[in-house]
């Protein structure tokens, strides 16, 4: 079973993408922010993140960095309501760049994609 | 065209211990009165480039004085500046681990400026460019990459990253120190060698330094991994840096070691220099200090007098011999005493009757009276820092008994 962290400060948020992924069989943990998230990979070690950008403490693209220069291997997906930070170089790390939606289809595609790349699909 | 200078400052400068002592290798003074920062400095603002990063790392605080001292004319109403950007831990936890590293980790600088094309430059090199030749170039050629390169011997290739280049200079392959080495096309003993100095379109280069940074086998060096990842991938170019007129190579210097910076030095003082310091066109900019003229006196003794030397405002020599030197600012050098093909950097008192050969004396020194140094291999060797070829170090500082 592939392994997926949530990283956003919408609780509602994390709520639908962890009941909706659960629903595909992923195991979920949820983390509130960037330096929550770190602090996570300590003792979960995810197959993916999907990582909110504007958050307090340490934002998403911030977090994306700290992340890659310890875990160069753990794809991460910035998954924001705006679109406008695509364009930032500190967001190019990314493996893919998803804006928010109600429906949580494209990002579901998107995970599967970047799974199967990986050869970590479930 | 908005373009950004980004300037690598953190060399160590190893081999030039003791003089990176207590400093980064640009931040080592040469010729006199200037530091080896200041050329790449001054080659960037005579070329019109007005907006300069330059990244530290390791013993940064002499360069950051420097800095604020000398390039502080820079008019930040006028969008120029001189940005000293200090090792931040931003993104990772360690020190730079190479060249690469040192650009990724502060890629919030590129998203800041978002400069049409960034221009890597080493603040470790002695040379003289117009750099909006080489951007011209890079535009004409439609790179995504152009590398300033310098045509050399083809026996010094084991030294330099090589470059193999087409007919229109596209890089076709690199050849990092290699024996048997490409050579220019239609120049069989000549190489193409790396300058280290790199034009890239913005973004492109954190298209590649945003890849490089996951490749967990990488070194995140430009020139051990970068620039030869992208040869095959995009437009790469080569620079070669040739005098217009003669098309023979232009002067450029590695002062990488205690040889090459005196060899450096000493060519500086000779009837006729390979880098002139009097040209009037293409200023080298540094801090100056206010300071009296220098002076020098006669104390009637035999031989007194100064040859085919520099010698710095401040600066008092009062019947004393000196020779093929290059003496620094506030130094004093009393009677009887001999100076010969020596560098003494500023704020040196040289007492009397002191004999001193191929010795650089760093700052702040105080030589006693009728010391002896550059004769006697054996007796240098014991008490000081000597280069291969006998050159003597004495360090910042030093004290004598």
């Amino acid at each position: 079973m592939a392994r997926i962290l949530i990283v956003d400060d919408d609780e509602n948020i994390s709520a639908l993408y962890e009941e909706d992924l659960r629903e595909e069989n992923y195991e979920v943990a949820v983390a509130s922010n960037g330096k929550e998230s770190i602090e996570m990979l300590k003792t979960f070690m995810p197959d993916i993140i999907i990582m909110d950008i504007r958050m307090p403490e340490m934002d998403g693209i911030e977090a994306l960095g700290k992340i890659i220069a310890m875990h160069k291997n753990i794809p991460i997906i910035l998954n924001s309501a705006y679109s406008s930070y695509k364009d930032d170089f500190r967001s190019w790390g990314a493996d893919a760049y998803v804006v928010k939606s109600s429906d949580t289809g494209v990002l579901k595609e998107k995970i599967k994609e970047i799974l199967g790349r990986a050869g970590r699909e479930k | 065209m908005n373009i950004l200078a980004v300037i690598l400052a953190g060399g160590k400068g190893e081999r030039l211990y003791p003089l990176t002592r207590d400093r980064a290798k640009p931040g080592v003074p040469f010729a006199a009165n200037y530091r080896i920062i200041d050329f790449t400095l001054s080659n960037c603002a005579n070329s019109g480039l007005r907006k300069i990063v330059l990244l530290t790392q390791y013993k940064s605080f002499s360069l950051d004085r420097h800095i604020q001292r000398g390039w502080s004319f820079f008019s930040h109403q006028m969008g120029e500046y001189v940005q000293i950007v200090p090792a931040q831990q931003r993104v990772s936890e360690d020190w730079y681990q190479g060249t690469a590293d040192a650009v990724y980790q502060n890629i919030y600088i590129l998203e800041q400026e978002r400069p049409d094309l960034t221009l890597i430059l080493s603040g470790d090199h002695v040379y003289r460019m117009d750099y909006r030749s080489l951007t011209a170039f890079h535009l004409k050629s439609g790179a995504d990459l152009t590398i300033g390169a310098i045509p050399m011997p083809k026996e010094t290739s084991t030294q330099f990253g090589v470059m193999v280049v087409d007919k229109d200079f596209r890089v076709i392959g690199f050849q990092e120190k290699p024996k048997d080495p490409a050579t220019i096309p239609g120049s069989p003993d000549q190489i193409l060698a790396s300058m280290g100095i790199y034009v890239f379109n913005t973004k492109k280069l954190v298209m590649r330094l945003t890849q490089d940074a996951k490749l967990s086998e990488s070194s995140h060096d430009f020139g051990k991994n970068v620039v030869p990842s992208m040869i095959e991938r995009d437009r790469v170019f080569a620079f070669p840096f040739v005098d217009e007129k003669t098309k023979r190579a232009s002067y450029w210097r590695d002062v990488g070691t205690i040889e090459a910076y005196w060899d450096a030095h000493m060519n500086l003082i000779s009837n006729n220099p390979e880098f002139s310091l009097f040209d009037r066109s293409w200023p080298i900019y540094t801090y100056e200090p206010p300071l009296a003229p220098a002076h020098i006196i006669s104390a009637g003794i035999p031989g007194e007098g100064i040859r085919n030397s520099i010698v710095s405002g401040g600066t008092q020599i009062v019947g004393a011999r000196v020779d093929d030197s290059v003496i620094g600012r506030n130094v004093r050098i009393l009677e009887g005493s001999e100076i010969s093909q020596c560098i003494i950097m500023d704020d040196v008192q040289i007492n009397r009757n002191v004999r001193l050969k191929r010795t650089i004396i760093d700052k702040r020194v105080v030589i006693p009276e009728s010391m002896v140094v550059g004769h006697n291999s054996a007796n240098d060797a014991a008490h000081f820092d000597t280069s291969p070829t006998g050159i003597v170090v004495i360090p910042k500082l030093m004290r004598f008994e």
